[in-house]
């Protein structure tokens, strides 16, 4: 039966996440200044979150996908930082499917104590899997991966390769993580692998299908974290609107204002609705990430707008917000690639 | 959470299939203009033939003759009718007029009007806007004046869609002056051909017609037409309102995903220099795009259907869907014509016409969408101010 109310246990998750974050992840800029990612990681950590992918007969937390989009959704609302989607959505979907050899790693990362990140994307910019072109076939890899998350933080980096993946341990011999300066969102690094020696207990047994899906789930938190973002620009833009006196009257009074907040709700509640469809499998996560990225990205811009000047000011928090909007739009899949999904989808001939 | 329909719906989906498959949509008498919301035209015939199926009354009440099915059963029925181009036409409009002589209507509505509904012999065209009364729909002059047993109504209503085909108006009337503005409304439901009815085709932009204008002179209706206690007519408008924009534009979403399916078609068997027109790869991420919006619209849809569902209190919910039901529509026909090309602009019926000319016709209908039954800038403000607590009042 559709619906599209979170389950009691899901709105606890939801409830416990916004008050946890309201408390430790504040939103404006000064405040956030002092912020200790990995303090924040840790507090996570202690509440089960990177462990919900992960089975309790490995110390996770038993959770679901659509848990996980959930408190995603959360953190986007609260704008937190660090690896949780790199560590605990793609490089443990990955991970979760390498078997039993892996259980050790999976245990660490669901207590937090170990921290994962997937690298895929070479020269091209794309994160199809199909156009790789490093390999480890000679039991070497040289080559570099780009816009890598959470590479200063990761233990683990699970590598995508033209023909397998390995889990390589981030600081062997002849590996680099050079960090990359972006306008905002966490950072992305380069990570240059110089003759790095692959053993066969490095490679991970996956099959394509194992990478597509983690790939899937990378997407799927990250259009979350775009929706969740967008809302705290909705509710941040309503409050500016009502309490904004010119002329006399809250701009909000204003029918130009009015217009610009109702089409707010119109892209956050669109992209809401197919983010659930995507979570629950009723319909592609393609179709949602390139729907919410180019949504979730005018609601920043039209907010801007609603905002006016203060916004322009580092010390607002909504260029922050913005940016991570813009980052997680092509995280684990930019518009083009997803779009290109679409119309394969849709049957137009390729 | 969850996006699965049940079994139940399924299998009632599959019987709705089946039956389009024994009785194709194309092979129902026409009788009125496709006026481009996704409901397709206006067949009789075609409504006759639902009845005969009892779906209808499906959803009414037992004591009302109807089977008690679950509210999403309709839902079920208009996807799959608007995925088939089905002529459909007056169905919501029916479904709602026999939603509210179950909840207001008088035992005459009761035991005359919903009898032919179920029967599919009843239509309603509405009679709410005036010359005057557009927008702001409580500006209007229509009256209904008392005498004896009857109202006396006297008024000119516009814009009423299929009115002369239809069997009966649902007259939004002035019943008496009040000191506030919402009070002393009274709907009636009048029978076409009531002596001084006076009903008059408006040639629409296609050149075909769609609206009426209603000249109602000294138009006697007894007092079992009235819908609910006399004044309060307006309360019933409200609550129909929220419903009206849900049931008037449900089925957009699958019928403009059915317009979409047909532009990839043409854009795959359509070559230019030997190169199907589907390889671009602008025109690649314009559809595609386009299919992500219409997804996105239907879930914005089935989420309203989830709070009257629920008995959730509805704010802004379905004035937003309407909107961007309406302006994406108007979207997917600019981009048809666009594919189109040269061809876009022939009509039906035209040498040379690709896609039956649905494209210009959806093209030229759509503009009237942002229009009717609420305009996308009133709708706009009911979100702002129903649904995030702006201040209302100033324009």
């Amino acid at each position: 039966m559709i619906d599209f109310r979170p389950s009691s246990a899901q709105q606890l998750l939801v409830s416990t996440a916004r008050e946890y974050l309201r408390r430790h992840c504040p939103i404006e800029p000064d405040r956030r200044a002092g912020l200790d990612v990995i303090q924040l990681w840790r507090g996570m950590a202690e509440l089960g979150w990177p462990g919900l992918l992960i089975s309790s007969g490995v110390g996770g937390s038993d959770g679901t996908l659509v848990d996980v989009i959930l408190l995603v959704e959360e953190l986007g609302y609260a704008a937190v930082p660090g690896p949780f989607v790199p560590s605990a959505v793609a490089a443990t979907s990955l991970l979760l499917a390498g078997g039993a050899r892996q259980q050790r790693r999976l245990t660490e990362l669901a207590t937090g104590d170990r921290i994962a990140t997937v690298a895929l994307v070479e020269e091209r910019g794309s994160f199809d899997p199909a156009g790789l072109t490093l390999t480890a076939a000679s039991g070497r890899l040289t080559g570099r991966k780009l816009f890598v998350g959470a590479a200063d933080l990761a233990d683990d980096l699970v590598v995508v390769l033209r023909d397998g993946v390995v889990v390589l341990p981030s600081d062997r011999r002849g590996i680099a993580r050079v960090p990359l300066q972006a306008i905002g969102g966490d950072p992305l690094f380069e990570v240059r692998f110089d003759d790095v020696e692959i053993g066969a207990d490095d490679r991970l047994a996956v099959t394509a299908g194992a990478v597509a899906a983690a790939l899937e789930a990378g997407a799927l938190a990250r259009t979350a974290e775009m929706v969740g973002a967008a809302r705290r620009i909705l509710e941040m833009s309503v409050e500016h609107a009502k309490t904004r006196v010119q002329g006399g009257r809250p701009i909000g009074g204003h029918q130009a204002i009015q217009h610009a907040c109702a089409d707010l709700v119109r892209d956050v509640d669109t992209a809401r609705g197919l983010l659930y469809a995507a979570a629950c499998d009723a319909s592609d996560v393609a179709a949602a990430k390139a729907y919410a990225s180019e949504a979730c990205l005018t609601v920043a811009r039209r907010a801007h707008q609603i905002f006016g000047a203060i916004s322009y000011c580092a010390e607002h928090p909504l260029h922050m917000i913005h940016k991570r909007i813009l980052a997680a739009s092509l995280d684990f899949g930019d518009t083009t690639l997803h779009l290109e999904r679409v119309a394969r989808a849709i049957g137009l001939e390729a | 959470m969850d996006f699965t329909f049940t079994a139940d719906e399924q299998a009632f989906a599959a019987e709705v299939r089946r039956f389009l498959r024994d009785r194709p949509p194309s092979t129902f008498a026409i009788d009125g203009m496709d006026a481009g919301y996704g409901s397709g035209a206006n067949s009789k015939a075609f409504i006759r033939a639902l009845a005969e199926r009892g779906w209808i009354r499906m959803c009414w009440p037992r004591a009302f003759g109807g089977d008690e099915r679950p509210m999403f059963f309709k839902l079920v029925l208009l996807e799959e009718l608007a995925r088939a181009g089905a002529p459909f036409g007056p169905l919501p409009g029916i479904w709602q007029t026999a939603d509210a002589i179950i909840e207001y209507g008088s035992e005459r509505l009761r035991t005359e009007v919903l009898p032919a509904i179920a029967r599919g012999e009843a239509s309603f065209w509405q009679g709410y806007s005036e010359p005057d009364a557009g927008s702001d729909l409580l500006a209007l002059k229509t009256e209904a004046r008392r005498d004896g047993d009857d109202y006396v109504i006297r008024g000119h209503k516009i814009w009423s869609s299929h009115a002369g085909i239809a069997t009966h108006g649902l007259i939004f009337t002035r019943t008496s002056r009040e000191a506030r503005r919402s009070r002393g409304f009274s709907m009636f439901v009048v029978p076409n051909g009531t002596r001084g009815m006076d009903i008059r085709p408006i040639t629409s932009l296609t050149g075909e017609v769609y609206h009426y204008e209603v000249f109602l002179d000294e138009v006697r209706v007894p007092e079992g037409l009235r819908f609910g206690p006399e004044g309060e007519g307006f309360v019933a408008l409200l609550n129909g309102l929220d419903s009206d924009r849900f049931w008037g534009r449900f089925y957009k979403a699958p019928a403009l995903e059915r317009v979409l399916h047909r532009l990839v078609e043409y854009a795959n068997t359509t070559r230019v220099d030997g190169v199907p027109l589907a390889r671009d790869a602008g025109l690649r991420r314009r559809l595609a795009a386009m299919a992500t919006e219409l997804a996105a619209l239907r879930w914005l849809f089935y989420r309203a259907a989830c709070q009257f569902r629920d008995g959730a209190p509805i704010t802004y919910e379905t004035a937003v869907a309407k909107v961007m039901a309406d302006e994406t529509g108007q979207k997917l026909a600019r981009l048809g014509m666009d594919l189109l090309g040269m061809w876009a602009p022939l009509r039906a019926g035209s040498p040379e016409a690709k896609l039956d000319g649905e494209i210009s016709h959806a093209y030229l209908t759509s503009l009237g969408h942002t229009i009717a039954g609420g305009t996308a800038e009133v709708l706009r403000t009911t979100v702002a101010t129903r649904g995030l607590g702006l201040p209302a009042g100033a324009r």
